[in-house]
């Protein structure tokens, strides 16, 4: 191909991949072409095609710096945090407050950190988060590379009387946690105890709630901020206690075939007569257990559905829907 | 997962295009905005940067209306495509039940096509799906550019890249004019639908 028309060609390139956004691929073209046109020394008005070249070549330059320096995760105006909040927060069957602290966990996930301090410090107040939001605070005031804010706020709550000192014992281990990994040496202020609190920490059990979301084994980095829930309410299998008739007190497991949303279905052998008996649709079983992953939790299940298999190999066998219900 | 509302009887299922950067999933999002007045039932939000790159998503929500006795409700998203931004592609993905994977035809983004498919791939694994049985269809994208001489896929070599072992349906587009973007969000409605239907029998 002729000279003139080659770097035509790659000129072209260069401001198409320019003007779709993609900045390096038209850099290396603009590079090219500068090249050929100071190879070729016949070129006609070559000093003003170097010199044009050289200039979209600096503009793009400043433009790739430009974005990379931008913040990765900046804050975005209040009402897209509240889309991101509703969109994010899918839980089916939450407790009010149980769905404020995904909400908030939400928010951090997508690095809007202030907006996510505050919230979660509204739920420093709810006696079944607290820790959890505490946990997500320091996270939150790490992720902004604010350490001495993180221990201000660990240091005003060994004033408060919100925790129990076990609790706090859990944040400080958690937050020295936090500092070793990121190597950070900060001697934490002490907690202070008496002797009935000691006794304390010895009789109070850990209560595990179903929303209470940790990250212990997140890494917090400005940019690529991992800020994983660790609760999936994805349901591996159940067990019901019936509370009368002939299988009164006995534990059935099951597992679960399926499952969309809150609602799990199970398969019950046809030859399991008692047991389809009490699936009646419409009760409620008081007595459940929902087993997760991660985590088993107590509840409730209103029987949904229950229909008799006519086809295939599982034919005459019973399929139970059970809406759950998480107490 | 679908969030499936028995009361409400109410289906609400989660589309996502994904794709590396600037291949095409805002605007093929756009487009959708703009000419699906009947289905778009709210607003089209992106969180964006000032350069007009997906920061973080586009959210457009969409309604089909009902489908046996059930109000299908669409929540369709796009990924942001650089590659820093996996952690909020991940994010993006959760709970995904279709997927609309959009490649440039653009030569010089044939290996961000294959990168971005592997990191598709990958990050369906993490939360225990497979690339392999999800609703997924393939989008060749910017087909316009062909006619304009500039350096494109043929739309075999871009089968041979992506859809070798996947084989699902694809299509030919050109977002910036909307061709081929209808077609390519009812195919992957169409699938989600089955793979909906397939579920829900399950035991039925
Ligand atoms: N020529 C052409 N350009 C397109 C087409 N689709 C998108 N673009 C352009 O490609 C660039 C990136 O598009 P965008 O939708 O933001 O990509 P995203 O990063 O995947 O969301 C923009 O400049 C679009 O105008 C297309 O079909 N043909
Ligand atoms: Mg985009």
């Amino acid at each position: 191909m002729n000279i003139a028309k080659q770097i035509k060609t790659l000129l072209q390139e260069a401001e198409l991949y320019h003007s779709q956004g993609l900045l390096d691929e038209a850099l290396v073209k603009y590079h090219h072409a500068e090249d050929l046109i100071q190879r070729h020394e016949q070129l006609k008005n070559r000093l003003k095609l170097i010199d044009a070249v050289s200039k979209k070549i600096q503009h793009l330059k400043n433009e790739i710096q430009r974005i990379e320096n931008a913040p990765k995760r900046p804050e975005v105006s209040a009402k897209k945090q509240d889309l991101i909040k509703k969109l994010f927060t899918l839980t089916p069957n939450m407790s009010e407050d149980a769905s404020a602290l995904e909400g908030a966990v939400a928010l951090a996930k997508f690095g809007q950190f202030k907006r996510a301090i505050l919230e979660f410090k509204a739920l420093l107040k709810k006696d079944s988060l607290q820790v959890a939001a505490a946990k997500n605070i320091i996270r939150c005031h790490m992720a902004l590379s604010s350490v001495d804010d993180a221990v201000a706020e660990y240091d005003q709550w060994l004033s408060e009387n919100i925790f129990l000192p076990n609790q706090l014992q859990r944040l400080r281990t958690f937050f020295e946690n936090v500092l070793n990994k990121e190597g950070i040496d900060k001697i934490l202020p002490q907690i202070k105890m008496s002797a009935d609190d000691v006794e304390t920490i010895i009789h109070i059990p850990e209560v595990h709630h179903v929303k209470a979301q940790t990250y212990e084994d997140d890494r917090l980095k400005n940019e690529e901020v991992k800020i994983e829930d660790d609760e999936d309410l994805d349901i591996n299998s159940i067990g019901i206690t019936f509370d009368s008739g002939p299988l009164k007190e006995q534990v059935f497991e099951f597992k679960v075939r399926f499952q969309l949303g809150n609602v799990v279905s199970l398969l019950i052998s046809g030859r399991e007569k008692d047991l389809i008996e009490k699936f009646k649709v419409g009760t409620t079983i008081n007595d459940v257990q929902y087993y997760s992953n991660i985590a088993f939790f107590n509840g409730s299940g209103l029987i949904a559905s229950v229909k008799k298999i006519k086809i295939g190999p599982m034919r005459g066998d019973y399929c139970v829907d059970i809406e759950a219900a998480i107490s | 997962m679908a969030i499936f509302n028995f009361k409400k009887r109410e289906i609400e299922c989660k589309i996502v295009y994904y794709g590396p950067g600037r291949c095409g999933k805002t605007t093929n999002m756009e487009y959708i905005f703009k000419t699906f007045k009947k289905q778009v039932v709210g607003e089209m939000v992106s969180i964006d940067t000032e350069g007009d790159r997906t920061l973080f998503f586009d959210f457009l929500p969409m309604g089909l209306g009902r489908i046996k006795g059930f109000d299908i409700k669409l929540q369709v998203y796009t990924v942001p495509g650089q590659v820093q931004y996996r952690s909020t592609r991940k994010l993006v993905l959760k709970g995904v039940d279709g997927i609309i994977f959009v490649a440039d035809s653009l030569a010089v983004r044939r290996e961000k096509n294959m990168v971005s498919l592997k990191d598709l791939q990958h990050n369906l694994k993490e939360y225990g799906l497979n690339i392999f049985k999800i609703p997924l269809v393939m989008q060749h994208n910017k087909r316009d550019l062909a006619g304009q001489g500039f350096p494109i896929m043929s739309v075999e070599q871009m089968e041979k890249d992506l859809n070798r072992q996947l084989k699902v349906p694809s299509f030919p587009a050109s977002a910036i004019i909307g061709q081929g973007v209808g077609t390519t969000l009812k195919e992957c409605l169409k699938l989600t639908l089955i793979s909906f239907r397939k579920n829900l029998k399950l035991g039925r």
